[in-house]
């Protein structure tokens, strides 16, 4: 397994990557997991106890269907209440279907607040970070992976520390730092940390691993071809890294479009709000309750991810199929 | 948080890390007296409200070309106090501020305001001493200046939902009164009818939620109850007043279930409950989808009593636009512009509070309930408990008070250990 | 990745970079001005310039001034700041809050962990077989991990209000639902099962990776040998895929140990301090209550905590190394 080839390392790289692989792992098991459902059957002779049974599988339906539940429920009250009149949500007994739909919590979600800016903030921060990480995560994940030079072991170890300080441990300094520097209040502090702080070093370490991978003869070839390191990378290695950047870019995503402490922390003003803070803050001017306006608005915030995933779960696997580069 | 800054800014130079140290903004600019933009943080995001006083500061602009801005900056309620002091922590203080009286001792000891004594009564028309002492007590510093002006005494009142005390076949809130029988035990008979018979709430106390624990002064007044010492420094959150005054709210929410239990929520303007005991602003929040009543707080075991809502508008002393701020503020709570507010926010003048000025603006109320609910409520008001450190107070006495809200509660035992808790902060 | 296609980095550059180098320079028509492992050497820095700095800045700077922090302490309103030597230590002592804080995290940690990732290897083992339309509950039960934070647990906020849609569901069926937030065990058993309902999507696909893997000879041989189908599980496939348990288990309570959204949108750490786990207290003391230096005392505390489980981790796994290979 991959983590292995790191165990056979020594020195002070080899300690650190094996503190990164501990938080690295699940990331790259994910796109083994979901390869592994593309492969052939074959393949997959390890899994499974063969074909159950009918009556074994009427009882695992049965199972799955309960334990889905949960998984399920809220998202569809969440949908569904979304589109009810405030004082309906609470009722009894409760409502699997409006019985009165209306689109009240959805105009609320608008005027309540710039909710449309909110969301356009969100949208953009983290599509500024994903970009920025896929970048400087894959240049830095390349030259360590494929660069010689002198003290590697150790700025890889130095960069390997952002992963064992969780981002709630340096908040307060970070606000201080932000402050001098006239940025709270802005998205600044959001795009910044996210894209070079300690949020990225996974990134860079996802990408350092499978740049170890790539075969020494493309590189060989370009450079007798006569390109420079930036065009190698640039032309050569990032094209072949798709599934790793796919990866990387989807829990980039993710984690931007999810932070919540540091908006809290660093914004004030509801037009700069991000869509979690804004969630939140669905109250009228005396505090009281907007349910059905805050429901509405989650299911704005939740939904197009959601649809997304459906879909790229898909693209996603077939990407890594077609890199041809199954273990 | 000068010192602050130059400290981390030192920290960083000697790393001398990125260009970025380089740009950093460091202080505001200074502005020119002839470029001056002012903002106040407010936390009404009422339209009515923002645009009354967009208009007196158009006019105030007009007057004084020097300012080219003023901006309101609604700011959410529920956590206004804590966010307008991350923006001064952060650097980006408003230059005016709305302040709630709950944080008043913490910001008018801190000497972050500025004494406005000077600008007010050097201000031709002004009448400051038209301004009642009651009003302004909680906004003096310790040499006596008044640091903040008091734009709102809003009396904690009554409303009541006449629908649905009929629906539950009970009097109306006005044959209650009539009646004499006016006080929180009819009150929560009646709540608990109301429930026990439509399902929905009997009385709320709104904004408490079980967790903003200072709106039951509505409630504990009425036992002549406080939670500490006129000096602030001793707890009597443990008196008998106040036991008294949680029994009776622990045997509504779990035995008469008149109150709703925590995690529940009603709310009275959606119709959802019979009785609700708020500031008189909410009024705005009539809808008129069913027959209401405004009504004094009930009397208590104590027999009568009233509590006011305070709110004042500082300048913050650090602003670099603080002259111009005070300026602007004595010009926005002038007699006629002070006229102007009191349609939404019950004013600090005596010569104004009146039936006539105030019915004048307040199309909700009738006359007749303008002069026997809201002007004796502001004038006998007893001022929401404040005291330093009130985040942190707040804080500790909510966690605190959690235990008492359980059906088998030890009150007595809970109300010590609320004093227990909050003694090292009060000392 | 399979182990064959491992290259180690040392090896990887040795032949990719320093090697072919003179070999190189001979084609180049020009004469750089720099020889190639210089300028490559240059490229390296350059390339991890970026995050290098940031990491510094971002990471390392703000590390070092928590420390200087926790000897100071704010007056925000005031403006001012002042050195106070050991006095936050002092408070951390003798904060009556501490213990039942960090009773809190341990507790939310723990409840995590067990539930978490015992919930993900039932899904896992009941969703690893060729049966049709299993993709699809593979899906359902990942789909949370996409919905975003603050929404899936405002949501469950509603639910479970008194009067919210799991009580009114148990009320349907006769059954008098707790007030769950409100109730101190209730309130830490539904903050750790939301956020499980959460998360336990990528537990799961984890062991599910883990389970394929597990080679079919094993366990057909198990199974000629007489052994049950559980004696399998738990003597076979569980000692197989132990490495995949323990790296899971570290990483949710390295997660468990920043859970703040959920506390504040649920229950604000209450009843009581019953939920307040050590983040949220680092936030209110920092942010609500403006104490600084005290915010940043306690994020030492969460930092040791946070370095304590990583050496314990490599500890561990030099033990484990058997089922690794």
């Amino acid at each position: 397994m991959r983590t292995d080839a790191i165990a056979r390392n020594s020195g002070p790289d080899a300690a650190a990557a094996q503190a990164a692989a501990v938080i690295a792992r699940p990331v790259l098991d994910v796109d083994d997991a979901l390869r592994d459902q593309r492969a052939p059957r074959d393949q997959r002779a390890g899994q499974g106890r063969g074909r159950p049974s009918p009556w074994r599988k009427v009882v695992l339906y049965g199972l799955l269907s309960v334990l889905a539940i949960p998984f399920v429920f809220p998202t569809w009250w969440m949908i569904t209440s979304s589109f009810k009149p405030i004082s309906q949500i609470f009722a009894f007994p409760p409502e699997l279907w409006p019985s009165n739909p209306t689109l009240d919590g959805y105009v609320g979600a608008f005027t309540a607040q710039p909710f449309a800016l909110q969301y356009f903030n969100s949208m953009y921060i983290a599509i500024v970070v994903t970009v920025g990480t896929m970048l400087f995560a894959s240049m830095a994940g390349y030259a360590f992976a494929r660069i010689r030079f002198r003290g590697q072991g150790i700025l890889f170890l130095v960069v390997l520390t952002g992963l064992l300080i969780p981002a709630e441990v340096t908040i307060v300094p970070l606000f201080q730092m932000f402050n001098s520097w006239g940025m709270i209040d802005t998205h600044w502090p959001l795009i910044l940390v996210s894209t070079f702080g300690a949020p990225s070093v996974l990134a860079t370490f996802i990408m350092r691993q499978y740049f170890i991978t790539l075969p020494v003869e493309l590189e060989e070839a370009a450079r007798i071809d006569g390109l420079g390191r930036w065009r190698i990378y640039w032309s050569i290695a990032l094209p072949l890294s798709r599934s790793a950047l796919a990866a990387v870019a989807i829990f980039t995503f993710l984690h931007v479009w999810n932070l919540y402490l540091e908006p809290t922390v660093y914004l004030q003003t509801p037009e700069l709000f991000t869509l979690p803070q804004a969630l939140t803050r669905y109250t009228d001017a005396y505090g009281g309750e907007m349910w059905n306006v805050q429901l509405a608005a989650a299911t704005l915030t939740a939904l197009p991810v959601l649809i997304v995933f459906v879909f790229a779960q898909k693209q996603f696997v077939e990407g890594l199929a077609q890199t041809g580069l199954k273990g | 948080m000068r010192s602050a800054r130059a400290l981390t800014s030192l920290g960083l130079a000697t790393t001398a890390m990125l260009a970025l140290a380089a740009c950093s903004g460091g202080g505001a600019p200074e502005s020119t007296p002839s470029d001056v933009e002012l903002r106040m943080t407010v936390w009404t995001s009422n339209e009515d409200h923002l645009a009354l006083f967009d208009s007196i500061a158009e006019a105030y602009m007009e007057e004084h070309p020097e300012v080219t801005d003023i901006t309101f900056d609604p700011l959410p309620f529920e956590d206004y106090t804590s966010t307008v002091t991350t923006q001064i922590a952060g650097g980006s203080a408003p230059d005016l501020a709305w302040i709630l009286e709950n944080a008043a001792p913490d910001f008018v000891d801190s000497g972050a305001l500025l004494p406005l004594d000077e600008t007010l009564e050097g201000t031709d028309g002004y009448e400051f001493d038209d301004l009642s002492e009651s009003a302004t007590a909680l906004w003096h510093d310790e040499s006596g200046g008044l640091v903040a002006y008091p734009f709102s005494t809003s009396p904690f009142v009554t409303f009541a939902n006449d629908d649905l005390l009929k629906a539950a076949g009970l009097p109306t809130s006005a044959e209650m009164q009539a009646a004499g029988d006016w006080n929180w035990e009819s009150i929560s008979e009646a709540g608990s009818a109301v429930h026990a018979s439509t399902g929905k709430a009997g009385f709320v106390v709104r904004d408490f939620d079980y967790v903003t624990w200072d709106y039951l002064a509505s409630v504990w007044n009425g036992w002549g109850a406080a939670p500490w010492s006129e000096d602030g420094a001793t707890c009597t959150f443990d008196s008998d007043e106040m036991i008294g005054a949680f029994e009776f709210l622990h045997d509504a929410a779990f035995t008469k279930q008149s109150m709703p239990g925590p995690g529940t929520t009603a709310d009275f303007f959606a119709g959802e409950s019979a009785f609700t005991v708020t500031q008189i602003s909410r009024a705005s929040l009539l809808a008129g989808d069913f027959a209401w009543n405004l009504l004094p707080l009930p009397e208590g075991p104590e027999g009568e009593y009233s509590v006011v809502g305070q709110a004042g508008i500082g300048v913050l002393a650090d602003s670099p636009n603080a002259d111009a701020a005070a300026e602007f503020l004595a010009f926005f709570t002038n007699p006629e512009n002070s006229e102007q507010l009191a349609q939404f926010f019950p004013p600090p003048r005596e010569s104004q509070l009146n039936v006539d000025t105030l019915a004048a603006t307040n199309p909700t109320l009738t006359p007749a309930q303008i002069e026997d609910v809201v002007i004796p409520g502001i004038e006998a008001g007893v001022t929401r408990p404040s005291h330093t450190d009130s985040a942190e107070i707040a804080q500790e006495v909510r966690g605190a008070l959690d235990a008492l809200w359980v059906p088998d509660a030890d009150i007595p035992g809970t109300l010590e250990d609320v004093c227990t808790t909050i003694d090292p902060l009060l000392g | 990745m399979a182990d064959a296609t491992m290259t180690t980095p040392d090896r990887a550059s040795a032949r990719s970079g320093a090697a072919p180098t003179s070999d190189l320079a001979s084609r180049r028509r020009k004469r750089p001005l720099l020889s190639y492992s210089t300028r490559d050497q240059l490229t390296g820095y350059l390339f991890i310039a970026p995050q290098f700095l940031g990491i510094v800045l971002f990471v390392l700077v703000p590390l070092v001034l928590i420390f200087w922090y926790s000897f100071n302490e704010w007056n925000v309103l005031a403006g001012t700041f002042r050195f106070v030597g050991t006095e936050n230590f002092e408070k951390l002592m003798g904060d009556p809050k501490l213990a039942p804080v960090l009773q809190a995290t341990g507790v939310f940690s723990a409840g995590l962990v067990v539930f978490n990732l015992g919930l993900a290897l039932f899904l896992a083992v009941l969703l690893n077989r060729r049966v049709r339309g299993i993709t699809v509950f593979r899906t359902i039960f990942f789909s949370p991990v996409v919905v975003s934070l603050v929404a899936w647990t405002i949501v469950w906020s509603f639910l479970l209000q008194d009067n919210g849609g799991i009580n009114g569901l148990l009320q349907l069926v006769g059954i008098d639902g707790p007030n769950w937030l409100r109730e101190g065990p209730t309130a830490m058993a539904s903050v750790i099962v939301v956020q499980v309902f959460k998360n336990v999507g990528l537990n799961m696909v984890l062991f599910l990776a883990a389970l394929q893997g597990v080679p079919s000879e094993v366990q057909e041989a198990a199974r000629m040998d007489g052994a049950s189908d559980r004696a399998l599980f738990w003597r076979i496939t569980v000692p197989l895929i132990s490495p995949t348990i323990l790296l899971t288990s570290i990483i949710t309570i390295v997660g468990s140990l920043q859970v703040f959204a959920q506390i504040a949108v649920l229950t604000q750490g209450g009843p009581g301090i019953s939920t307040t786990v050590l983040v949220y207290y680092l936030y209110q003391q920092a942010f609500d209550f403006h104490h600084f230096g005290y915010g940043s005392t306690l994020a030492i505390v969460l930092f040791a905590i946070v370095l304590v489980l990583t050496i314990a981790q490599w500890q561990l796994r030099k033990r484990w190394v058997f089922y690794e290979n």
